[in-house]
C-alpha cells in the first residue's frame, strides 16, 4: 500500500518499459541456431500445466527415440487402464534410485556393470580397411564382424564407431534390428529366445498356417526358414 | 525346389519367357533368346527420353503391392537435379510363404539385371542394386555369375555398349527383418542402417538412398523392362487389364498343392486358384487369403473378382507378395486372421505408435475372441482401431495389418459371432473356454 497516489502503477509501467527495451532473448530456431556442443540435445524435463498436473501423455516418443536408450518410462495410459512400460523391464526400479543418487552428486556403484571384454582387434581392423571405413557399409561391416568373432563384442562396436566415424548409438541400433545380429556368444541363447518370445520367426509362422490350414504339410520351401543361426 | 504351375496356352508369359533354359546364367542362350536386347536398343536407338515414354505407353505399374506406374517414378527421378542417382531392385519377397522374388532371380538373372541397367540409363544413374534375401543363395549366385558374364560381354558395367555410360549392376544380400520388403526400410538397410520407413513424401525417386533421387522397382516390374521395349509398348498393353497390363507372378498354396504361375493381370481369381488344381474330395473353399501375411480373407462369392490392384483393393484384400492362400473348410477364418495379425505386429518395426501399440492391441483383441472371453465391444472396438491405424500409418505394413481381420470380419461374420456369442468355432479348431460371453470380466 503506498501512500503517493498512482506510485503502484508508475512502477508497474516502468517495468513495462524496461522490459520492453530490453534485448530478447527469443532465438529464432530454424533460421538462427545457437552455438551448442556437437551432442547436446537439450535437457530432460517434464513439465507440469496450470494446474499441476503432468503434461506427459505417456506416448512413448521419446523413450522410443532415444538412440541409445537412456529414457526408460512406465505408467497408466491416458484413460487409466493399462500399465504401460518402455524400457528393459529389470532396470526399470533400479535407474530412479539411481538417478536420484546421481543428482546429488554420489558415485553409484552399479552391480549390472561389467567392463567390457577386451577382443583381438586384428581381424576387425582388417575388415574395416576392406570396406574403406565406409560408415554406409555398416551391415556389412557388422555382418563381417560376427562372422570373424561369432558375435558382435561390444569393444568391437566401438572400435567400429572409433574407426568408421558413426556413433556407437547409430551402431547399436542398426546392429539391435536386424534379428541375424547379436551382442552375445551363440552359446549364450537367452537373447536369441528373448527375441524369438517377442517376435515370432518366419518359421513358427509358416508352421502355424499350416496348421491353421489343417494338418501339418512341412518342407514346403526350404528358403522360408529363419535365417537365425 | 518350386514348382511352376501350368497356365492356359492363351495366357501371354513375359516374366518367365526365359525360365525353362537349361542354365540360366548361359549368356550366350539367353542372348539367343533376346537378352540384353532391349538394353541394345535402348541405348542405341531410344534414347533416355523415348525408354521413359515407352514405358508410360506400356502403363507398366509397380509390382511391389502398391501399384504405382513405373513411368512416373523413373521421370521425377530423372529430372530432380542431382549429382547421382541409383536404382534399387527389391527382390527380398518379404513374405514367408511366398518364393516369387528369388524363383524369378533363379530362373531368368538376366531379366532383371537387363531391365535394371535399362532403368538406370533411362534416369541417367550409374549404380543398381539388386537387394535379395541372404538366404536364397542360389539366387544369388546365378545373379553373381550373370553379372560377370554380363560385364564380360560389354553390356553392362564400364562403358556400357560402347555408349559412354557406365551401368554397375551389383548383387546386395540382405536379412535379419521382414520390414526390409518397404521400400524406404529397404533403402536404410543398404545406407546401413536400423531399418525404419521414412515419411513421404518426399518420395524415394526424389530423396531415397543417400539422399539422391532412387527408383526402387520390385523384381518382376524390372523384368517386365526389356519386354515392352523389345515388343513395344502397344503389345504390352493389349496384355491384362486395360488399367493394369501385364502379368505377374503368384505364388499359390492350397490343399491341393503349391506352386508359382505367372498370370495376366486382371484374371479372375478362380481361375487362378484353379491352376492348383482341384480340392480333394469332400473339402470346399472357404477363404481364400489375397496378399501374404497382411492379406485379406476372401469368401468363395467372391471369386470373380479380377486380380487386379484396385479390384482387391475394394474388397478388402491387396496384391502384395503375390501370394494366394486357400483355406479349405478345415480351417478357422478367425483363427487364420489372428496368426497373420500377430505376425505382422510381430514384425512392426516399432517406429510409429499405431503400428507399435495398435497392432499389439489387434492381436489382443483377437486373443480374447478366440479364447472364449470376448468383450461386448470387441468388434466395435476393433473396427474403430483398425481405422485409426489406417489413418495414421506411415508405411503400408500396419495400414495393411488391419486387413486380416477387417476383411474375415467383412466376410465372415456369422464365424466370428459364434465365437463371440456362444463361445464356439464351428470349425472345431479353436478351443475356447465354455464360458458364456461376459462372464469372466
Amino acid at each position: 500500500m503506498s501512500l503517493v497516489p498512482g506510485l503502484g502503477i508508475a512502477k508497474g509501467m516502468a517495468l513495462t518499459l524496461r522490459r520492453f527495451f530490453e534485448p530478447k532473448v527469443t532465438v529464432m530456431y530454424p533460421e538462427d541456431r545457437r552455438d551448442v556442443p556437437h551432442k547436446f540435445r537439450g535437457r530432460l524435463q517434464l513439465l507440469y500445466d496450470e494446474w499441476g498436473t503432468l503434461k506427459c501423455e505417456t506416448c512413448f516418443q521419446c523413450a522410443q527415440a532415444c538412440p541409445i536408450e537412456c529414457i526408460d518410462m512406465g505408467g497408466m495410459d491416458t484413460r487409466g487402464r493399462f500399465h504401460v512400460h518402455w524400457g528393459a523391464p529389470e532396470t526399470y526400479g533400479e535407474r530412479r534410485e539411481e538417478s536420484a543418487l546421481r543428482r546429488s552428486g554420489r558415485t553409484v556403484p552399479d552391480p549390472a556393470y561389467r567392463p567390457f571384454a577386451a577382443v583381438d582387434m586384428t581381424a576387425l581392423d582388417k575388415i574395416l580397411d576392406e570396406y574403406d571405413r565406409d560408415p554406409a557399409r555398416m551391415l556389412a561391416i557388422l555382418e563381417d564382424t560376427q562372422a570373424a568373432y561369432g558375435y558382435l563384442p561390444v569393444a568391437a562396436l566401438k572400435r567400429i564407431s572409433q574407426l568408421t566415424g558413426a556413433w556407437y548409438a547409430m551402431i547399436y541400433g542398426t546392429a539391435s534390428y536386424y534379428s541375424h545380429l547379436r551382442f552375445e556368444p551363440a552359446e549364450a541363447t537367452h537373447q536369441a529366445a528373448a527375441v524369438d518370445a517377442h517376435r515370432p520367426s518366419e518359421g513358427s509362422y509358416l508352421s502355424a498356417l499350416d496348421t491353421a490350414l489343417g494338418g501339418a504339410k512341412g518342407g514346403k520351401k526350404g528358403a522360408g526358414s529363419p535365417a537365425r543361426a | 525346389m518350386v514348382k511352376l504351375l501350368k497356365t492356359p496356352a492363351a495366357w501371354p508369359t513375359i516374366l518367365l519367357e526365359r525360365a525353362d533354359a537349361a542354365d540360366p546364367t548361359d549368356l550366350d542362350a539367353a542372348s539367343r533368346a533376346g537378352a540384353f536386347d532391349g538394353l541394345r536398343r535402348v541405348i542405341r536407338n531410344f534414347g533416355a527420353t523415348a525408354t521413359i515414354a515407352t514405358i508410360s505407353g506400356a502403363n507398366l505399374r509397380g509390382r511391389g503391392g502398391a501399384g504405382f506406374p513405373a513411368a512416373v517414378k523413373w521421370r521425377t527421378a530423372a529430372t530432380t537435379d542431382a549429382s547421382r542417382r541409383y536404382v534399387v531392385v527389391n527382390g527380398y519377397g518379404a513374405d514367408p510363404a511366398t518364393g516369387t522374388d528369388a524363383f524369378l532371380l533363379e530362373r531368368d538373372p538376366y531379366a532383371v539385371i537387363e531391365g535394371a541397367a535399362i532403368v538406370a540409363f533411362a534416369i541417367g544413374a550409374t549404380e543398381a542394386i539388386i537387394a535379395v534375401r541372404a538366404d536364397a543363395t542360389e539366387a544369388i549366385r546365378r545373379l553373381g555369375a550373370a553379372i560377370g558374364a554380363g560385364e564380360e560381354a560389354g553390356f553392362i558395367g564400364f562403358d556400357a555398349f560402347g555408349s559412354g555410360h557406365d551401368i554397375t549392376v551389383s548383387v546386395r544380400p540382405v536379412q535379419g527383418a521382414y520390414m526390409l520388403g518397404e521400400e524406404t526400410v529397404l533403402l536404410k538397410a543398404l545406407e546401413g542402417k536400423r531399418g525404419q520407413p521414412e515419411q513421404r513424401p518426399p518420395h524415394p525417386a526424389e530423396r531415397g538412398l543417400f539422399g539422391m533421387p532412387t527408383v526402387v522397382h520390385n523384381v518382376q516390374t524390372v523384368a517386365a523392362v526389356p519386354w515392352i521395349v523389345r515388343h513395344g509398348a502397344e503389345a504390352f498393353a493389349a496384355i491384362g487389364a486395360p488399367d493394369s497390363p501385364g502379368t505377374i507372378l503368384v505364388q499359390l498354396r492350397t490343399p491341393a498343392g503349391d506352386g508359382i504361375a505367372e498370370v495376366p493381370m486382371g484374371a479372375p481369381l478362380r481361375e487362378i486358384v484353379a491352376l492348383a488344381g482341384k480340392l480333394p474330395a469332400g473339402r470346399s473353399l472357404k477363404a481364400v487369403l489375397v496378399g501374404g501375411p497382411s492379406g485379406g480373407l476372401l469368401p468363395p462369392d467372391l471369386l470373380d473378382t479380377p486380380y487386379d490392384f484396385e479390384p482387391l483393393r475394394s474388397a478388402g484384400a491387396h496384391i502384395g507378395s503375390g501370394s494366394l492362400v486357400v483355406a479349405d473348410d478345415r480351417a478357422c477364418v478367425v483363427d487364420l486372421a489372428r496368426i497373420l495379425t500377430r505376425f505382422c505386429a510381430g514384425e512392426a518395426c516399432g517406429k510409429t505408435i499405431p503400428c507399435r501399440i495398435g497392432t499389439r492391441r489387434l492381436v489382443e483383441i483377437a486373443d480374447r475372441m478366440l479364447d472364449g472371453r470376448p468383450r461386448p465391444t470387441d468388434t466395435i472396438l476393433l473396427e474403430d482401431l483398425s481405422a485409426d491405424i489406417a489413418a495414421s500409418a506411415l508405411c503400408d505394413h500396419e495400414r495393411l495389418t488391419t486387413l486380416p481381420l477387417l476383411s474375415g470380419m467383412r466376410y465372415f461374420r456369422s464365424e466370428l459371432d459364434e465365437h463371440i456369442l456362444r463361445s464356439a468355432c464351428p470349425a472345431g479348431v479353436c478351443h475356447p473356454i465354455a464360458v458364456a460371453a461376459g462372464a469372466i470380466p
